[in-house]
């Protein structure tokens, strides 16, 4: 079942800075949702704040209807979140199928007493996990790189054994941040498929932060666009691209900066 | 399209994994492992028997170490100490003539405790501050063994002897005894192999590597910190139970803070994160003072000290990283002489559109 996210007036503040000030939308169960603005507009802030790495200091982040707010991202993964990282940390000396399996970590049975006996129930999960493991490489065209060593992969693969990895955790919400940054067209075309196969196959609600608008008017249903952490507006990719104030936030910025 | 991807699927990524993928050499090998320990006490001289006892003594309290620091990337300071709780806690079971199976769960299970108790409060403490924390471990742990005067003989120390071979066995003490550590310290390394396979490996690596990444995983790198500590522990009193049967005394002076440093050097040399690596680090801790000693006793710790930096410099990595830093050497020497080195990434395989635009000796990829 997709989850459904909803935040109300969530505020984040470092000293005295302001990294968000009320952001509030809610993200339907089954929709794509894209979160876009300038560098610095307190994107992946949010992000932090919706998988527990940050702790808003004001505000509710409510997944199917539960606060949510505060919760330490373990708690949360167990809740069907998973996310993505601007920069995939992959172990790069393991195979990417070991990279993957990070991911069934919550799907496995036993304590470590029974991992370090080799329970029989252990060793019959982790090979069902192994197997399902390689059948999503697989569907991802990365079947041929389950035995290397992550570390002879490129920069756009990692990415796609890091969403292989959220995906094996079956994950009801799943947030991207920034997944087509460093891609190469071809590939942002393989990713947008990629995204559009898991709402249809897999039920989940997806989140992305992004700052490639074809990938954002491609793939989603709603935007909100953030700048100097307040929301500036909410609607459909196409209305964000032709919104006065989000061409202002982006052109006006770098305009400003360019001058400077 | 760059996603040309018929790269060779089941190309060995390097050829010494490839035969130790075998079936019978999987079978084999654990035979061939068991055999050469069961036979070796029966061959070896009494003073060769004293030190593989030895050295299966330091080598499981290496392998706890590793479990702490090694996989879970944690620098703990005060593995001496648990070996110590250890050997106290045996000593004083044998002195109370209290039942042997119930001396050594106490010696597991009492480390276990108060590595638990430690590592509850030093986890929460990020980097370098658990390492400080752990460094208290033997500071506290000497003065606190003179002053226990009554479990643990003050300065005097204690001595327990419990593993005389039995009648019949035919067996020399040593023999017995080095049963006794292969068996014990068999099973400890076989749980360990196991435990870090798995959920529980990859749950370690993590932490070690990227605490967010583990909390998005679901793995909560406190809690995780906490286990590896607790286990490392239990293996500390393990190996302090061991060193009871080997060495038969103790003293304040056994968890003194220089043994704990030598034995983190000890698991470095072997090899971090590895479980051969463990036991070469025990046979380090072991034999070369030892060697050191037949040189030139008066330069043991300048030998020693050298023999460090040597082994670091030549093996980064440890002991345990010869055999894979031989193959990596042979590869590079391969496609140092032909063209024919074997591909590795997609792009590099002929139809891929890309690759005639990028120059021919880089590393290709996507990127």
């Amino acid at each position: 079942m997709a989850a459904e996210l909803t935040l109300q007036d969530v505020s984040l503040q470092f000293g005295g800075i302001k990294v968000l000030q009320d952001v509030s939308f809610a993200v339907e169960p089954g929709q794509i949702f894209g979160l876009v603005g300038p560098n610095g507009a307190g994107k992946t802030s949010l992000f932090n704040c919706i998988s527990g790495h940050y702790k808003p200091t004001a505000g509710t982040v409510r997944i199917d209807g539960t606060e949510v707010q505060g919760a330490r991202p373990a708690t949360l993964a167990k809740h069907g979140l998973a996310r993505t990282f601007q920069h995939p940390a992959l172990q790069l000396h393991e195979t990417v199928l070991e990279n993957v399996l990070l991911g069934a970590h919550t799907r496995l049975p036993g304590g470590a007493l029974e991992w370090a006996v080799r329970l029989p129930r252990t060793w019959r999960a982790e090979k069902a996990l192994r197997a399902e493991a390689l059948e999503l490489l697989e569907r991802n065209d990365l079947g041929w790189a389950a035995h290397l060593p992550a570390d002879e992969l490129s920069h756009g693969l990692h990415k796609g054994v890091e969403l292989c990895r959220a995906l094996l955790m079956k994950p009801r919400l799943l947030l991207l941040d920034e997944p087509a940054a460093g891609l190469p067209h071809a590939e942002v075309e393989t990713l947008i498929a990629t995204v559009r196969r898991l709402r249809t196959d897999d039920d989940i609600t997806v989140v992305i932060v992004e700052h490639h608008m074809g990938l954002i008017a491609a793939l989603t249903d709603r935007v909100v666009v953030l700048d100097h952490g307040a929301k500036l507006m909410e609607g459909t990719a196409a209305e964000a691209q032709s919104d006065p104030r989000v061409i202002e936030a982006y052109i006006g910025k770098d305009a400003a900066d360019d001058a400077a | 399209m760059a996603r040309v991807m018929t790269a060779p699927a089941s190309s060995p990524s390097s050829p010494s994994s490839s035969w130790r993928r075998r079936p019978w050499v999987r079978w084999a090998t654990p035979l061939l492992i068991v055999a050469v320990l069961a036979v070796l006490p029966l061959v070896g001289t009494e003073f060769q028997n004293e030190t593989l006892a030895r050295i299966g003594v330091f080598a499981v309290a290496v392998l706890g170490l590793n479990v702490v620091m090694g996989y879970t990337g944690q620098v703990s300071l005060g593995q001496i100490f648990f070996l110590g709780f250890g050997a106290y806690v045996t000593a004083y079971g044998v002195s109370q003539d209290w039942n042997i199976v119930l001396v050594f769960v106490l010696a597991c299970l009492l480390p276990a405790a108060a590595g638990l108790l430690v590592a509850l409060a030093a986890a929460r403490l990020g980097g370098l501050a658990i390492a400080m924390v752990t460094i208290a471990l033997p500071i506290v742990g000497v003065p606190l063994a003179k002053r226990l005067n009554e479990y643990t003989g003050g300065s005097q120390g204690l001595s327990a002897r419990f593993a005389e071979s039995p009648e019949g066995s035919g067996l020399y003490d040593d023999q017995w005894t080095l049963y006794l550590v292969i068996a014990i310290g068999g099973v400890v390394f076989l749980l360990t192999h196991f435990l870090v396979r798995g959920k529980y490996g990859r749950a370690f690596a993590i932490v070690k590597g990227n605490e967010n990444v583990a909390a998005s995983m679901g793995i909560s790198p406190y809690r995780y910190k906490v286990l590896a500590f607790t286990i490392a522990s239990a293996i500390g009193g393990v190996s302090g139970f061991l060193y009871m049967l080997v060495i038969q005394y103790t003293s304040p002076e056994t968890m003194s803070f220089g043994h704990s440093i030598e034995l983190l050097a000890a698991m470095v040399i072997g090899g971090a994160a590895s479980i051969v690596g463990s036991l070469l680090g025990g046979a380090f801790y072991v034999l070369v003072p030892q060697l050191t000693n037949q040189v030139d006793a008066s330069l043991t710790a300048l030998l020693q000290g050298a023999i460090l930096l040597v082994v670091l410099f030549v093996l980064p990595g440890g002991l345990a990283s010869l055999p894979r830093a031989l193959t990596r050497g042979r590869r590079r020497l391969r496609a140092g002489r032909g063209p024919a080195a074997p591909p590795t990434t997609p792009s590099s395989t002929p139809g891929s559109g890309t690759a005639a635009e990028q120059p021919e000796t880089e590393r290709q990829g996507h990127a």
